[in-house]
């Protein structure tokens, strides 16, 4: 994404979640908020626009019956003229308002609804986002939300015009023939029902359709991304056999999907042929029979297209309006959930000391299963603390409390003396710096990924500055386009090692009192190890840190050891105290020395 | 995720040319007579339409005005018989031109994706997955709308307005003249509006893409954004995306919206024009009531063939850049094709020789350089080497992936390019680092290696790989499925079952490139069996990063820089105390390291 301008303007959103509610209509008509005149204004413009429409067809009617049968109507001609295409005006300017007033609605709260989705998510809890997969919470904030402004742009203005369409044609029609009338609305029940029963099985043979479409390009998807298997098998054929297979299938279904429409629309048209057959037969007859004038029969022949018509539609509204239904409350779901308070609590000025105690705390992600038992220490500012302990052993839920990430259960955590729930998250955050071992980059240049933590603006010299103290600077000026270099799918890929250097540079510039070094030198080549074991270093200085370590080298230096089993504490104490001890942390550094022994004899061997 | 990044491609402005438009129709060659059936039939309908007022007229001017009952009962039962008649023929276009879209649809799949298992490495390595699957999904779909909806309904509207003005020319031409008048002014105005609404869209689709790809890093990047406390500057950026979304779309809509009335108003003018033109030919005699309710009906239904032209041809130009890039796709062609009188010799098994093997992917970058190497058959060879040394492309190399650019490759004293590519690669078995597997069966998955293989030989293979255990702890067994691309199982369990697959296929070469992550002791136990059952007897070569894989091999090939730095045994390597020495060194700390450590440890969860 190239560099996007910061702006200062005030954000369109509003408070969905106030507005939600169980019954999934109300909670639909809720969401126009603010929009709620523009929306009736787009239906009222819509029933001038029809009104209009039918008045055409009257002064048809008037136009035949009263004009032409006078004497030296040639006069009046150019009057009548003129109230056609006056009526035309009226029609015309009318619909075109209605469109443009359902289309400020629709996108609208669009607007508002994705800037108040992408503002949810980015405060929804570390647990929802635990149990949430992208890919799902991405389809319902576009797809779905999409669905709902087409409920509102084209589907339920869709439904009010066929039926302010059928109503005023209608109304317009008994007021000619009460009887005439009548008569010819019969086919609209008939119409009606197998125009539901028509799209309702439609829907059902799209969404197969559908479903093979996904499986098609998934075979596709498969085969191109094993395209080495596929040729070092030399498989071709058999690719070709399955994709044609699933391919065949589709065009199966798309031919029964494409029969339903070959069957309804004619079908309709004999049911509306019958209909205006019977319709003509009668209104000329009773013409014959002085019932009704000329004119009338003319206006009728119109109205009658105009009520009749739009009916075959109606069970296409109904569904894709159920549709839209559905989709609202996948997105009510996503709203409906809690957002983390970040600004609630303390907020002090200025920078924490950094001194961190645990007194007796433990913790448990759900009721069922503790991860954290009765820990306790006190880590005085500047000094660093290491865990050491097994996947599992608790060590990442551990740090993952000091910026409220999630919420301790019992005992004590303060922050220079003062409990950790009482400050915002908010100031927390501000006070801690991870760096992780595998970290986030954004598809940004290089330089938006290290300021993405600083609200300021940042001067090259800054950036350079912490690039260099994060032994990054060098790799950066090696690409093409240095600080501007996308990272990336669409830019350059960097290793792991560069990644977490970048991380590094970006916690540097953020200048925080606390920090968080989660299995940071794990897994990375020898080579750059000892670069980020120096930028780490560096970035130590004067932090009170958390060093999350497999490797006793990584942290034999630290002032404090904690190993966690269980989420238990089992040694604490320097490398020097717990050296002597027998325990989990000896037996590590044993493996060291016995790994050298092995080594020299293997060696000595050849 | 390259799905959610747009392509530009998709946004450009295409000319229309004539090469391609042939192309497109080469397309629908094959199925000339639907063509010709569903346009002979639209054609019939839209003559049927104009039949039909113009026999609404007749009902008005010789049936209800002058009385006559049976005249009126006569039109209105030919009325009836044209209904059926339409009805019919709706059936047919619909059938006709809906069958033969997913038709062509299916056509072009296949024809793509055979053409794709034909390509060769080089061009999958420079085309992202993205892209070559919205040219076999999106593209043909917008190809075959346009040979079949699009060609439908240019004839429609055509044979609509043709029809119109014969039957107005027919009925009074004089006032048919002056109702022309208003069809340029139409065209202009349809043509206008169809150019803008069509920018606007594809900005909308543009800025869509944008928010869907904001949306993801949004969610993956959560707790990026939580630590570094970066929401309002991500809302505040995000909010950018969105108003262009809210500016561009709603200015479609309302371009939309104002379209269909502007082009009903300025209908209207010839409205006006029949009334009064047309009432003064009334009073003269030369126009009939009937004849004024013809040309209202003729004026207002010839507004939508002129809108939908202008709707066609802006698609048009889309589709024929869809076309474009679908040619482009066909027309690649594969760089390594079996030369003119390659054989097939039965076996590959023999010496392998590289005489002198340059390769680059680029002109100016050689990946392998002057390389000289003899390979005896049955030698198992370990690759060695910093990563982007070349290991993987002189395997690549080997399998005949791609083909030296300088110097020649020997199988058994003869250049392989000689050979069939079938021959060489239907006798290869490959295990990758990070095993490919097809959504499926465990048992598909093994079977891949040779499709005729009966179920018990599929369970032999597993057990020779050592997979056959860890299979039957799952619920189903083989029947498991493995999830898109192996997604349900570990990297272990996948590594096992791509071994399967190869022992079963009865390679003569094999080739491995081990995991370098981490697979917990068991399994990797496992991995190491399977390999050497494969090994056996067979000219192997392994990129290697096991220390059990390294001392096992027949001979060790240390690469850097696109060359053999060091090569030999094990032992005689470890003696130059070079290069190798210290990889090994290197090696040996770090895996036995995490090795012993995971002795204390309780087995980690498979």
């Amino acid at each position: 994404m190239a560099a996007i301008p910061i702006t200062t303007h005030e954000i369109p959103t509003a408070d969905f979640k106030a507005r939600l509610s169980p019954n999934r209509l109300v909670g639909l008509t809720r969401l126009l908020g603010g929009f709620g005149w523009h929306y009736a204004g787009a239906n009222v413009s819509l029933a001038v626009g029809a009104v209009a429409k039918t008045a055409t067809y009257l002064l048809v009617q008037h136009f035949v019956d009263n004009v032409l049968a006078q004497p030296n109507f040639g006069r009046v001609l150019p009057v009548i003229a003129l109230a056609f295409i006056g009526l035309a005006l009226v029609e015309g300017t009318f619909t075109a308002l209605s469109g443009r007033l359902a289309a400020l609605t629709a996108e609208g709260v669009t607007l508002r609804l994705r800037n108040y989705l992408y503002d949810h998510i980015q405060r929804l809890t570390f647990t929802y986002h635990d149990q949430t997969r992208t890919g799902e919470l991405i389809q319902r904030v576009t797809s779905d939300v999409d669905a709902v402004r087409r409920f509102f742009s084209e589907q339920l203005i869709g439904l009010g015009r066929i039926l302010l369409l059928f109503t005023v044609n209608f109304a317009a029609l008994a007021v000619l023939n009460l009887k005439l009338a009548l008569i010819s609305i019969i086919c609209v029940p008939v119409v009606g029902v197998v125009s539901m029963f028509f799209f309702r099985r439609l829907e059902k043979a799209y969404e197969r359709f559908q479903e093979q479409e996904a499986v098609v390009s998934s075979t596709l998807q498969e085969n191109l991304t094993g395209v080495r298997v596929v040729k070092a098998f030399a498989r071709q054929s058999y690719e070709r056999e399955k994709f044609d297979k699933e391919n065949f299938e589709q065009f199966q279904r798309g031919r029964r999907l494409l029969m339903m429409h070959a069957y309804y629309w004619p079908t309709t048209d004999i049911i509306v042929g019958a209909q205006t057959m019977a319709g003509y037969l009668i209104a000329g007859l009773m013409v014959i029979n002085g019932e009704i004038t000329v004119g009338t029969f003319l206006a009728y022949v119109g109205l009658l297209a105009w009520m009749i018509n739009p009916i075959r539609n109606l069970g296409r509204l109904i569904t894709q309006l159920s549709t839209g239904m559905v989709s609202y409350e996948r997105v009510a779901a996503v709203i409906r959930e809690d957002r983390e308070p970040i600004t609630e609590g303390m907020h002090p000025a200025g920078s924490a000391r950094g001194e961190i105690v645990f007194d007796d705390l433990s913790f448990e992600y759900d009721s069922t299963a503790p991860v954290l038992h009765n820990i306790s220490f006190r880590v005085a500012p500047g000094e660093s603390i290491a865990l050491l302990g097994s996947t599992g052993s608790g060590k990442t839920s551990l740090v993952n409390l000091l910026p409220r990430f999630y919420e301790y259960t019992s005992g004590k955590l303060l922050l220079d003396g003062v409990d950790i729930k009482e400050l915002s998250r908010e100031y927390l955050r501000q006070q801690i710096g991870i760096v992780e071992q595998e970290p986030f980059l954004f598809s940004r240049t290089i330089r938006e990924n290290i300021t993405y933590g600083v609200a300021r603006e940042v001067s090259d010299e800054e950036v350079i500055a912490a690039a260099e103290a994060a032994a990054i600077h060098e790799s950066i000026m090696s690409f093409p386009e240095g600080y501007q270099t996308l990272v990336g799918e669409r830019g350059v890929t960097l290793s792991g090692g560069q990644k977490q250097r970048v991380a590094i540079a970006r916690v540097l510039l953020k200048n925080p009192r606390i920090l968080i070094l989660d299995d940071a030198t794990s897994s990375v080549d020898m080579e750059t190890e000892a670069d980020i074991r120096e930028a780490l270093q560096r970035l130590m200085q004067n932090r009170t840190t958390f060093i999350i370590a497999h490797r006793i080298q990584s942290l034999m230096n630290a002032d404090q050891i904690l190993v966690l089993k269980d989420g238990r504490m089992v040694q604490h104490g320097t490398h020097e105290t717990l050296i002597d001890q027998p325990g989990i942390y000896r037996q590590i550094y044993d493996v060291q020395a016995r790994i050298e022994d092995e080594l020299e004899k293997e060696l000595a061997g050849v | 995720m390259s799905d959610f990044q747009f392509e530009e491609e998709d946004f450009q402005q295409t000319k229309v040319t004539r090469g391609t438009l042939m192309r497109i129709l080469a397309q629908v060659k094959p199925y000339k007579w639907w063509v010709a059936g569903f346009l002979g039939f639209v054609g019939g309908v839209s003559t049927l339409d104009s039949i039909f007022t113009y026999l609404t007229k007749q009902i008005i001017d010789v049936g209800i005005i002058p009385g006559d009952r049976q005249a009126l009962t006569d039109h209105i039962i030919l009325f009836g018989v044209l209904y059926l008649l339409i009805a019919v023929m709706v059936f047919g276009f619909i059938y006709l031109a809906g069958v033969l879209g997913e038709r062509v649809r299916y056509d072009m799949r296949k024809q793509l994706f055979n053409h794709l298992q034909a390509l060769s490495f080089d061009y999958f390595d420079r085309t992202p997955v993205g892209w070559i699957m919205s040219r076999v999904t999106s593209d043909t779909e917008r190809i075959a709308d346009l040979v079949t909806w699009g060609m439908l309904d240019v004839t429609w509207a055509l044979m609509n307005i043709a029809t119109a003005t014969i039957f107005m020319m027919t009925i009074n031409w004089q006032l048919a003249l002056i109702v022309f008048l208003i069809i340029p002014v139409l065209i202009v105005i349809a043509s206008w509006f169809q150019k803008r609404i069509i920018v606007e869209y594809r900005e909308v689709r543009k800025t869509n893409s944008k928010i869907t790809g904001a949306y993801n890093e949004n969610i993956q990047g959560v707790r990026v954004s939580k630590a570094l406390g970066r929401e309002e500057k991500n809302l505040s950026e995000f909010s950018v995306l969105t108003d262009t979304m809210y500016r561009r779309s709603f200015r479609a809509a309302w371009l939309s919206a104002l379209f269909l009335p502007v082009v009903q108003i300025v209908g209207s003018l010839g409205l006006g024009a029949i009334i009064w033109y047309g009432g003064i030919q009334v009073e003269a005699g030369g126009l009939t009531i009937g004849g004024i309710q013809a040309f209202i009906g003729y004026v207002t239904f010839m507004l939508w063939p002129i809108q939908d032209l202008a709707r066609v041809y802006a698609s048009m130009q889309q589709s024929v850049a869809s076309a474009e890039r679908v040619f482009s796709l066909v027309d690649a062609k594969p760089q390594i094709v079996d030369r003119r009188g390659a054989v097939d010799p039965g076996t590959i098994q023999g010496d392998i020789v590289f005489d002198n093997v340059d390769f680059s992917y680029e002109d100016d970058k050689p990946v392998i350089r002057g390389m000289n190497l003899t390979v005896k058959a049955g030698e198992t060879i370990a690759l060695v080497g910093p990563t982007g040394a070349g290991k993987s492309t002189l395997v690549n190399l080997v399998c005949r992936f791609y083909e030296p650019t300088g110097g020649r490759i020997l199988f058994n004293g003869r250049d392989y390019t000689q050979l069939s590519l079938h021959a060489i690669q239907s006798r290869i078995g490959i295990v990758l680092q990070t095993p490919h597997l097809f959504s499926g069966s465990i048992r598909e998955n093994i079977r891949y290696g040779r499709l005729d293989a009966s179920d018990a030989e599929i369970e032999d293979a597993a057990k020779l790989a050592g997979a056959h255990d860890f299979i039957m702890t799952l619920a189903n067994g083989y029947e498991e499925p493995v999830g898109e691309g192996g997604v349900l199982l570990s990297v272990g369990q996948k590594q096992l079952i791509s071994l399967a697959r190869a022992v079963l296929s009865q390679p003569e070469l094999f080739i491995m490139d081990e995991a370098t992550s981490s697979v917990d002791t068991l399994t990797e136990a496992l991995i190491q069996r399977g390999m050497e059952q494969l090994m056996a007897g067979r000219t192997s070569f392994v990129i290697a990063h096991r220390l059990s894989t390294i001392r096992r091999a027949d001979r060790i090939l240390v690469i850097d820089g696109g060359r053999i730095t060091e090569q030999g045994s094990h032992a005689e390597l470890l003696r130059q105390r070079g290069h190798y020495y210290r990889l090994y060194t290197q090696q040996f700390r770090s895996q036995r390291e995490l090795e012993l450590e995971r002795e204390m440890e309780p087995e980690p969860v498979m």
